[in-house]
């Protein structure tokens, strides 16, 4: 085999290797197959990855694939499918299972993370505008949001879709009826079929870890995610299978970050920068002042009294008395 | 499905009976309706038959924008009007009709996912093969569509609907490719085997008796085995799967026997 295949993925955050449900998508089953793909440090700009978008698998042909479902295409066809151990009928009801996944639960996904007007500005565009460099951060997010935008209004055939609680009353509805119906399926088991994880078992990491791990102002997709227990020991079970660096909580590290943030904003430094702007906006004004001459600093005051009062003094307290 | 917002309205649904004169409004047969919408509506009066519930079927060739949700097909039971497949099982349902009360949890989680397989993958297909591909799209889909109308109306919202599918398609990542680059037979062809896979040799796909997936598989096979496109190959994946052949046969001939449906 030539060079091995490099994958391009977004970074990780919240204990999940990357943040996106395609990446782990690919990534669990990457890990899952050991198969041998370069993962390339993780990167925050989608214009760095070779197909403009994240994930993307760059073959050693030199061929870019973006799809996750193309790139497990790929994997199987380099011979590393651990769903040949599938029999037909759990293969079919893999497939279909996936279908309900990209049905039910992903325009769920797409609205509590880029459309939830709250969620978006605390959450959302906060870790895009932050984990990207300069001036990237400044137009990205917003232009990733209205995409995502664009795609759930196709997915809903709705071309006026906006944020609103009817809407959010929908599709959540359909995202817990989806969860309670992969429960089901699970039941007691470790994976969804048989001890090894499918691709299937991928599919559903990928979309409910973020859901599972992110902390989002309205959480209510959490929230029903946490009371089916399977579902979640499903996530952590993985996580702690393939990911164990990152598996580890991070709020640790972040905590000594920030130490006098303030409680209603996470501005780090804040008061110096207040205190900053005070003092520039201060020097700003009497520099003014002083290059107008409205004020004039005057040495030797004791003179000043004594002596008449010069024509230069009085155009000044002239123009004070103007200004 | 604005209808099922509003819980209080479907209960008060469940106290009148099914009447008689409940219609179906689907396009004009002969030489409007196009494969995906002949699917749907075909899928919906299986339902109907399985439940045993009398349905007239109209045909109007306003009947997409009649529809509460612009999608066909939509019946007017009563003086509500509800319109798919999903909206028409909850609707029945809320009637005290259902197919699927006898399934359990597990059983019924794999026929909702079925059913999402079907809509994802084969509806799909069908719209990316009826609107997608220049050639189906010139010769069958547009000059169909625009049937009823006159000349410009007729040109305007054929192309006005090609464009909103491949919009669509775009959202998928299937937008801007030819029919060769997409694996839209592939997928057909992953679909047919996955339902082949599931239903085995049994005569339906939950135990002996017929569920809304079945009802949805038929409309949607029944409809690319006897409707003619541009090429044959759609119906050739499907006819490579026999136990799906017999599946259609069967329920023709168990549910349409006083109907002539659309045969080749």
């Amino acid at each position: 085999m030539a060079a091995p295949d490099e994958l391009f993925c977004w970074e990780g955050d919240w204990g999940l290797p990357s943040v996106s449900t395609d990446c782990l998508v690919v990534l669990v089953r990457v890990r899952s197959l050991k198969a041998p793909v370069q993962l390339r440090r993780p990167i925050c700009s989608p214009w760095r990855s070779p197909g403009g978008s994240l994930p993307a698998l760059r073959t050693n042909q030199n061929e870019t694939l973006s799809r996750p479902s193309d790139i497990i295409i790929h994997l199987r066809k380099q011979k590393f499918n651990a769903d040949f151990d599938l029999s037909a009928k759990e293969g079919a009801d893999s497939l279909a299972f996936i279908s309900l996944l990209e049905e039910k639960l992903m325009p769920a996904l797409i609205y509590t993370f880029w459309v939830e007007p709250k969620n978006f500005v605390e959450v959302t565009r906060r870790w895009y505008a932050e984990h990207m460099m300069f001036p990237l951060n400044f137009f990205l997010p917003g232009r990733m949001q209205s995409r995502q935008l664009e795609k759930l209004r196709l997915l809903r055939g709705d071309e006026h879709l906006e944020a609103g609680e009817e809407l959010e009353k929908e599709l959540y509805r359909d995202a817990a009826e989806c969860m309670n119906l992969l429960s089901q399926r699970l039941g007691s088991h470790k994976f969804f079929f048989g001890d090894s994880p499918s691709s299937l078992d991928a599919y559903v990491f990928g979309h409910l870890a973020p859901i599972l791990k992110c902390k989002l102002p309205n959480g209510k997709l959490q929230q029903h995610l946490k009371s089916l227990d399977n579902l979640s020991d499903f996530c952590s079970n993985i996580l702690l299978l393939y990911f164990p660096r990152d598996s580890r909580e991070p709020s640790a590290q972040k905590a000594p970050a920030a130490p006098e943030a303030g409680d209603f904003d996470n501005v780090p430094n804040k008061r110096r920068k207040q205190f900053l702007s005070a003092l520039f906006a201060l020097g700003a004004m009497l520099s003014y002042a002083l290059l107008t001459g409205m004020v004039s600093i005057q040495h030797g005051h004791q003179e000043a009294l004594e002596e008449p009062p010069d024509p230069e003094h009085i155009g000044a307290h002239e123009e004070e008395g103007d200004g | 499905q604005f209808l099922l917002a509003d819980r209080f309205h479907l209960k008060s649904t469940a106290a009148e009976p099914w009447p008689e004169n409940a219609t179906l409004y689907q396009p004009l047969m002969d030489d409007q309706i196009l494969l995906s919408d002949h699917a749907s509506s075909l899928s919906v009066q299986a339902y109907l038959r399985m439940c045993g519930l009398p349905i007239q079927v109209v045909c109007r060739y306003n009947a997409e924008y009649m529809s509460p949700s612009g999608k066909i097909p939509f019946i007017h039971v009563g003086n509500q009007v509800v319109s798919e497949l999903g909206p028409v099982v909850q609707f029945t349902k809320a009637k005290g009709h259902s197919l699927s009360d006898s399934l359990d949890d597990v059983q019924r989680a794999e026929m909702k996912a079925y059913m999402e397989l079907v809509y994802n993958m084969l509806l799909t297909s069908e719209l990316f093969v009826q609107w997608c591909d220049d050639a189906t799209a010139g010769e069958i889909s547009r000059p169909r569509y625009s049937s009823p109308y006159s000349w410009p109306l007729g040109n305007i919202l054929a192309y006005q609907k090609q464009w909103e599918v491949r919009r669509k398609m775009n959202a998928i990542g299937w937008g801007g490719k030819t029919l060769e680059q997409v694996q839209v037979y592939e997928d057909v062809n992953q679909c047919c085997q996955a339902l082949s896979q599931r239903l085995g040799t049994q005569p339906y796909f939950f135990n002996k008796q017929a569920t809304e997936l079945d009802a949805l598989v038929f409309g949607h096979l029944f409809t690319i085995l006897t409707t003619r496109l541009t090429s044959t190959e759609l119906a050739e994946r499907v006819k490579s799967y026999s136990n799906l052949l017999s599946f259609c046969r069967r329920i023709e001939q168990t549910y349409f026997e006083d109907k002539k449906l659309m045969k080749d």
